[in-house]
């Protein structure tokens, strides 16, 4: 079930993703772009800690795992983003006094690392069929010394832009959900940035049906 | 009316896509116009007169006015009057706690067998099987589990006897095991005969002539779930020849 | 009457202000809490500021200590920022290894320090490949009342530019570093970034200078950071319920008047301290 996105006018680097490919998660995807590449499970709903109990939605719980070592500073305020971004999409209400965790492996990073890391959780929700209001996805957008915008920057293209911006864009309304930016840029880049976004989500977003329907395309 | 949702069967949804339900504007004078009312099942949300989607998947709908979301589903959510297969994991006082593979136990209680009463208590161990239905299942309570019907009768459902297999598959799979002219199932029956019970929250029980045979059935109805029409008559033809 | 109404239905209880374009609190929507700072409170550090944004209380201490430069930058120093939220500020933090949002909190201190380029890294290496100073930047909450990060970086900021660094020589006999604790210069500040937080109310109403309570109600957050060349250092936003780029325009127009009100409130300060001494 690989499936394979090319490139047009907004370049992502080739996407593409595999989506129940553990057994045994209630959801589980994984999601590539360029050599960028992570593991996301779900699971859930399911039974909750009582001292993470909330009586009137589930307690969601995102893990971000590197590729060697213990989480650390960094992974925490990624797995804050995430988590965020998703408890905004979820609808949590549906399901109270349960728990939903999202694990988050990186089998590789070369750049936009957090807008991968965002896209394989929308997929891997979508995949554990746990009910949202709307999808999202992660753009990364990379301005480099001539002041040219990068999408979906490599790793080398990050390491000598001069400032970095991820976004999570939602599919409804093609708005920002989420921010984090490093470097300094001016606002009217910054707008810059999030437009391209947005019309780079696009692309996302149609990819995010074609897999769908693919997967459904034995029980149509 | 809903004829943009009517034109959307059959195809495949995401979720945040959205419907309207406005009546529409003309109204026929020689119809009586009877006051519709869609009835949304699982995977659909109304939202003031808008009607959205919250799984991703199929859209079915049953006439008259019936739609829901057809979609492929691991974790099971209790839903009330739904029959699963769930494990007797704790026997307090006079209640079961009984396992079903949602986010919480849901009770049993010892005088909802049928023939039982206070005197005469059936006869449930611990790790037992059983087949029961929900009578409570909503996100604010416990879900509760008895094992007759509204008359009293067993009608099928209690502790399962010895022998036979449990094991479990995808939620599509049990439901369309479960759906009225299910080809899956008419496709082994014919090859192999067995005894299978079939739980909504994905669990089957089997029991056939031999344990090979038992055996060859769980791998059959495990693998068919990824798998076409003509995928799976071939898998079961040729299973059938190389069992007998 | 309105006491129990605020403790039974606390969001209602906001939206009834909000709908009057004020806040329980009697501040407009796009008002800050009085920010007060004090400068070289503590008198052991090589640097200090006291922040209070309303009941929100941070204090920054400044330690600089000589280390080895690390392999891969042998001609920089190094700052190592971290925030705590101790049990002692708020009944939300419970004793223990720092919790999520003091990971994310220093992360995001980090970030504003390696965006904005407050301190050229170089200004703290004495000599290549040999010695350089690193700086920990201790922040350390003392009463939670929302809008912490904001809070923080008026703490660190304003402590970065009260730090004394001694004189340090390297001498030619013994090749050991020799401190002269009588001599010592202030830090080259090359910008001064200034953060403003702001919370989402049901999708649509943006407030500024969030209280612990309005955090907690909240849909959304967002923090954005701007220097004293209007350009933006970083745009925080974790998730939460969208926001269009009209509001956010919004929050960078108020950021940047925000960013000439503590800049003006932190030279102030300074030059009060100096004419005491």
């Amino acid at each position: 079930m690989m499936e394979v996105c090319g490139s047009s006018n907004v370049t992502l680097r080739e996407f593409g993703s595999e989506q129940s490919l553990l057994s045994r998660p209630d959801g589980s995807a994984s999601f590539i772009q360029g050599n960028t590449s992570v593991l996301a499970a779900a699971y859930g709903p399911a039974e909750v800690k009582v001292s993470k109990e909330i009586y009137d939605r589930a307690t969601l719980e995102v893990l971000i795992q590197p590729k060697v070592g213990l989480p650390g500073v960094r992974e925490r305020a990624q797995e804050q983003c995430v988590r965020e971004t998703c408890e905004a999409s979820l609808l949590l209400s549906l399901h109270p006094r349960s728990s939903l965790t999202l694990i988050l492996q990186l089998i590789h990073d070369d750049g936009s690392l957090l807008s991968c890391f965002l896209n394989a959780a929308c997929v891997a929700l979508m995949d554990a069929g746990l009910p949202m209001s709307r999808l999202f996805c992660g753009v990364t957008c990379a301005i480099d010394a001539d002041g040219q915008i990068i999408t979906d920057p490599t790793a080398a293209q990050e390491k000598e832009s001069r400032a970095l911006m991820t976004f999570a864009i939602d599919a409804t309304e093609r708005r920002v959900m989420m921010s984090s930016t490093r470097g300094s840029f001016s606002v009217h880049e910054l707008q810059q940035c999030i437009a391209v976004s947005q019309k780079a989500s696009e692309k996302i977003f149609q990819f995010y049906r074609d897999s769908v329907r693919r997967r459904y395309s034995k029980t149509l | 009316m809903f004829s943009g949702l009517k034109d959307k069967v059959g195809e495949v949804l995401l979720p945040g896509d959205e419907f309207s339900l406005e009546t529409e504007d003309t109204i026929s004078l020689t119809e009586r116009v009877k006051p519709e009312k869609v009835v949304c099942g699982p995977g659909l949300r109304r939202s003031g007169d808008r009607l959205l989607v919250c799984k991703s998947g199929v859209l079915r709908h049953k006439q008259p006015n019936m739609f829901w979301m057809d979609s492929q589903q691991r974790r099971y959510v209790p839903a009330k009057g739904e029959t699963v297969i769930g494990i007797v994991t704790v026997k307090s006082g006079d209640v079961f706690k009984v396992d079903f593979g949602g986010s919480e136990q849901a009770s049993l209680s010892y005088l909802a067998f049928e023939g039982a009463t206070k005197r005469n208590r059936p006869n449930v161990q611990v790790g037992d099987l059983v087949f029961s239905q929900f009578v409570v299942a909503n996100r604010d309570m416990e879900p509760e589990l008895v094992c007759v019907d509204s008359s009293g009768r067993a009608n099928g459902m209690g502790v399962f006897g010895a022998g036979g297999l449990l094991f479990t598959v995808s939620l599509g799979l049990a439901r369309r095991l479960l759906s009225p002219h299910s080809e899956v199932l008419s496709d082994l029956q014919t090859l192999f005969p067995c005894e299978l019970v079939v739980g909504m929250n994905g669990r089957l029980w089997v029991r056939s002539s031999s344990v090979q045979q038992t055996l060859v059935i769980t791998n059959l109805l495990q693998s068919c779930d990824t798998m076409t029409a003509p995928q799976r008559q071939e898998l079961f033809r040729r299973a059938a020849q190389g069992a007998l | 009457m309105a006491a129990g109404f605020k403790v039974a239905e606390p969001l209602e209880y906001h939206r009834s202000f909000l709908k009057e374009n004020c806040r329980p609190d009697g501040r407009e929507l796009s008002e800050f809490r009085t920010t007060t700072l004090n400068i070289g409170s503590i008198t052991t550090a090589d640097g200090s500021a006291l922040v209070k944004v309303g009941n929100t209380t941070v204090i920054c201490g400044i330690k600089a200590e000589l280390t080895n430069p690390i392999v891969e930058a042998p001609g920089k120093g190094y700052i190592v920022p971290n925030v705590d939220l101790p049990p002692l500020c708020s009944s939300r933090f419970r004793p223990g290894p720092p919790a999520e949002q003091a990971q994310a909190a220093s992360q995001f201190i980090a970030d504003v320090i390696e965006s904005s380029e407050v301190i050229q890294t170089e200004d703290l290496c004495i000599e290549r490949g040999k010695l350089c100073w690193v700086l920990y930047c201790d922040m350390m909450c003392l009463d939670y009342d929302g809008n912490v990060l904001d809070a923080c970086i008026i703490a660190l900021l304003a402590a970065l530019k009260n730090t004394q660094l001694p004189e340090v020589t390297i001498s030619t006999e013994t090749s050991k570093p020799e401190v002269n604790l009588e001599k010592r210069r202030g830090l080259h500040i090359h910008k001064h970034p200034v953060s403003a937080s702001f919370c989402v109310f049901d999708d649509s109403i943006l407030i500024v200078d969030p209280t612990a309570e309005e955090e907690s109600l909240s849909t959304a957050h967002l923090t954005v950071v701007t220097d004293d060349e209007d350009r933006l250092c970083v745009v925080h936003k974790p998730g939460g319920t969208s926001l269009s780029g009209e509001k956010l325009q919004e929050c960078i127009s108020r950021a940047t008047a925000r960013q000439r009100e503590i800049q003006k409130l932190i030279d102030k300060v300074i030059h009060s301290v100096k004419t005491a001494q």
